[in-house]
């Protein structure tokens, strides 16, 4: 299956927020993806960061070196602070949400720490997730779908049809897709 | 099938002709080239000032505290 060459194809949202988890249903339904295996699934991500540049493109965005060209017609992986760089282009955004609580339970999980300061970084969190929501909603030649990760844990059928819907008239093996909406995978419940 | 690559995204609104001319009039001799161009800037300038009301900004100390976090989790340097 091919997606159009004119158009960057983004998976977004917070970290820990089930990008990943796109990132895989993507995957699972032929539809093409770009990413290397620098970082190496582990428990954080058992199935995989689907990353590229090893997590780290967000660096190349704020320099300005991400080459967009080469990975026109594919989904890569773009953390919601970096869709802050985002030069002016043709893109499809599946922009993730999830509960804030549970992004921060799983951001302190990852980086093995406790915030002392959690409401602020909340706040923070919260702020940027806002903020970047609303600059692409301005934005010209940018579309987006919004999905939650607990509804998409929830109702996977639902939401992948919704996934086939935004990206248009191609053949996706949907079976595939929604087997991999693992509910082990949510264990950040609250 | 696919779509146009060309294919722009735009839907057409109805204004009282009388506020259309008025508006021609006033862009002309600025870097406005349409009415169009205008009434969409003018829109973008109202709907993202509405969206500023109800959010608060995402301030420097805001960014420098997600940077540190980003930085925890190995997604920045």
């Amino acid at each position: 299956m091919k997606l159009r060459d004119d158009t960057n194809y983004i998976v977004s949202g917070l970290e820990r927020s089930g990008t990943s988890m796109m990132m895989q249903v993507l995957a699972a339904g032929g539809i093409p993806i770009a990413y290397t295996e620098t970082r190496k699934p582990d428990e954080h991500n058992p199935k995989g960061y689907y990353e590229l540049e090893g997590g780290k493109i967000i660096n190349t965005l704020m320099q300005g070196t991400f080459p967009f060209e080469t990975y026109k017609g594919r989904f890569i992986k773009i953390t919601a602070y970096g869709l802050t760089y985002l030069p002016a282009g043709t893109y499809k955004i599946i922009y993730m949400e999830r509960n804030l609580e549970e992004v921060l339970d799983s951001m302190e999980k990852m980086a093995q720490v406790t915030d002392e300061g959690r409401e602020d970084t909340k706040q923070s969190f919260k702020k940027l997730n806002e903020k970047v929501k609303k600059e692409l909603r301005t934005k010209d030649n940018v579309d987006i779908l919004f999905m939650n990760y607990n509804d998409v844990l929830k109702d996977p059928r639902t939401n992948v049809q919704k996934i086939g819907e935004f990206i248009g008239p191609y053949h996706f093996d949907t079976t595939k897709m929604i087997a991999v909406v693992d509910s082990q995978l949510y264990r950040q419940r609250r | 099938m696919e779509e146009k690559k060309d294919e722009k995204k735009y839907t057409t609104i109805s204004i009282p002709t009388q506020l259309a001319e008025k508006i021609k009039k006033r862009i002309q001799g600025t870097g406005f080239t349409s009415l169009s161009s205008y009434v969409t800037y003018v829109l973008r300038e109202v709907i993202s000032g509405a969206d500023t009301e109800t959010s608060e900004e995402f301030s420097k100390e805001d960014e420098d505290r997600v940077k540190a976090r980003l930085r925890s989790l190995g997604y920045l340097d």
